[in-house]
């Protein structure tokens, strides 16, 4: 067999949208197999927790997000059950956007709790590296608002 | 009829609330803290939101967590359960306000009977025989003697600022009755800088028997019989049955008519049950009213054939008594045991953990109320009652012998729990021949021939 042989197997495949070919001829064996290159994805197992569990659901909770980061972000969480609102009224900006620098004094959001707003303190210090909680939607205890780093 | 409602209350409580529910075609909403993210009745309710850390303070009790659930969810009402806030008049309120229907009795009724002095006197009122006593302090020792013998021995003699058992003496005659007002007194005094003391007929070794209330918005109440809950240990239930062995035809009628009268003046509405003692001459005598449905209401109706909880929901909805509970025809004998994660052999210990392996019994006449499953982890935060198994049997020896023999298939591995303790209550002569009272369980359990009794069978759990 020649390079310009396999080349032309290979077209072939391409064209035809195969993802493996093997041939064995007289002693001689041949495996192409398309995409060797990419490993599956193994996401970590999704641990089901009160933080995730989301207030209304009807089936089984949604999966942990595959992890993109090493380094351990903070978690900062619901400390009661209301509806979740990332700025003091619909016009304003958000209280913490992703890369907005926390402190623990520092506002992060509002929960409404029986016409109450609460303003929601970080409690830890950092940069907000994601935001979670979906604006206007309800929030338990313990439900994961933003994640710093 | 609601379209949705909270559970606030965790366990097989919340498990039986919510079956009633969906029965009734309602949306379930569970609320619970989170040690209990695996409890069953989380996983079977159509929607459930986390409300706090594992100690009840921080969750079962948080009533505005709970009220910002029901917010949330957009509930209807609030079914209660029993315990945590199950009789906590201002939650009822703080319903009330939200324009949630609590499911239960008004505010009004709670707090009638919330107070024991409070109840006593509302009893007095409907003619109902209350713990007779002195009416209030009793300044000499001539008064004494006049009261003590109008109460009639024995009677207790108890300081009215006492505590701890302290300030209290029991007196058989009159002797002691002077002996004990003066040393009463002066422990009193001496311990609590009041010497006053009061007096009350002391009931020795009592049954206690209770009757189940149900009534209606419309002002329609009926009882639907007693249980005898005579069988504690450190006065907490461990066994119950209707009806109760001690009971005939006419002490039920006295009973039932003083239950009912009682809850009528108080204006109740719902599940209710208005407590007695009764004493070996069969003298009754009122001592509280629980405005909540109980742990035991299952045997009332396994008797009476009723859903008491769905009843509630009904109640609460507006409508009338359904008519088998307005005119209640018992039939049949149900006996309950309370399954606790304890040690029997260590003193009642507690056993939290992890549940290895479940098998509940079942068969003709066996019922399980629990939220207990293999696997499941028994948390350390709450009471230790895991399940309720009931047995109902045409008459009494058949329920208990139907609940000796499903005792005898309960398998629950990986924790210590009472079903040997129960079981071994099943075979004794003195609970068959159905002559027991409060000091039964102490007594047994000292006894000679009372040994723990294991389900036999291991292999299939190991």
């Amino acid at each position: 067999m020649e390079l310009k042989d396999i080349k032309a197997i290979i077209d072939l495949m391409l064209k035809n949208d195969l993802s493996v070919f093997e041939m064995e001829k007289d002693g001689f064996r041949l495996k192409l197999q398309k995409g060797a290159g990419d490993q599956p994805v193994v996401l970590p197992p999704a641990t089901v927790s009160p933080s995730q569990t989301t207030a209304v659901s009807n089936g089984p909770p949604a999966a942990a997000p595959p992890p993109t980061e090493t380094t351990a972000l903070k978690d900062i969480v619901s400390p009661m059950v209301g509806t979740f609102f990332r700025a003091g009224s619909p016009d304003a900006p958000p209280f913490a956007d992703v890369g907005k620098a926390v402190t623990e004094e520092t506002v992060v959001c509002i929960i409404e709790a029986m016409k109450v707003m609460n303003e929601i303190k970080a409690e830890t210090s950092g940069v907000i590296a994601e935001v979670v909680a979906e604006n206007g939607k309800p929030v338990q205890f313990g439900q994961v608002l933003f994640r710093v780093r | 009829m609601f379209e949705k409602v909270l559970i606030a209350n965790r366990g097989e409580i919340a498990l039986r609330i919510i079956r009633a529910c969906k029965e009734l075609g309602i949306r379930t909403l569970a609320v619970y803290s989170e040690a209990d993210v695996d409890s069953l009745h989380v996983q079977i309710a159509d929607e459930s939101i986390c409300i706090g850390a594992a100690p009840s303070s921080e969750s079962y009790l948080k009533i505005d967590r709970i009220m910002s659930a029901a917010e949330v969810g957009d509930v209807d009402a609030i079914h209660p359960g029993y315990g945590f806030l199950a009789e906590n008049a201002h939650f009822a309120e703080v319903c009330e306000s939200c324009k949630i229907k609590f499911i239960g009795p008004p505010v009004r009724a709670i707090q009638a009977m919330g107070d024991k002095n409070s109840a006593r006197s509302f009893a007095r009122k409907a003619g109902v025989p209350v713990t007779p006593g002195s009416d209030g302090i009793v300044e000499t020792e001539k008064d004494a003697v006049r009261i003590a013998k109008k109460i009639g021995y024995p009677v207790m003699i108890k300081a009215a600022a006492g505590g701890g058992g302290r300030g209290m003496r029991t007196a058989h005659n009159e002797p002691s009755l002077i002996a004990g007002f003066h040393s009463a007194g002066h422990e009193a005094e001496k311990a609590f800088g009041n010497g006053e003391i009061y007096i009350e007929k002391l009931i020795v070794n009592p049954h206690h028997i209770e009757f189940q209330i149900m009534a209606d918005r419309h002002g329609h109440v009926v009882h639907l019989g007693e249980r005898d809950c005579s069988i504690q240990r450190r006065n907490q239930k461990v066994i119950e049955e209707c009806p109760s062995p001690l009971m005939n035809a006419g002490l039920r009628k006295k009973m039932g008519n003083a239950a009912v009268k009682l809850a009528k003046s108080v204006g109740y509405e719902n599940a209710g049950t208005i407590e007695f003692l009764v004493d070996a001459d069969r003298h009754f005598y009122f001592i509280e009213m629980n405005t909540r449905i109980q742990v035991e209401h299952t045997i009332t109706e396994e008797v009476y054939g009723c859903d008491l909880v769905k009843e509630q929901i009904r109640i609460a909805a507006g409508q009338p008594l359904s008519p088998h509970i307005a005119h209640p025809t018992p039939r049949l004998h149900a006996i309950q045991c309370r399954i606790n994660a304890e040690d029997p052999a260590k003193d009642f210990q507690p056993s939290p953990g992890r549940i290895a392996f479940y098998y509940a019994p079942g068969g003709r006449g066996v019922r399980i109320d629990s939220h207990a499953y293999t696997g499941y982890i028994v948390p350390p935060y709450y009471d230790s009652m895991i399940a309720k198994i009931i047995a109902v049997g045409a008459t009494r020896t058949s329920a208990i012998d139907r609940m000796r023999r499903a005792l005898d298939e309960y398998y629950i591995t990986g924790i210590k729990t009472t079903v040997p303790f129960h079981a071994a209550i099943m075979r004794s002569a003195e609970f068959r021949d159905g002559k027991y009272d409060t000091g039964f369980v102490e007594r047994v359990m000292a006894s000679d021939n009372f040994e723990l009794r294991h389900a036999p069978g291991r292999r299939l759990h190991e």
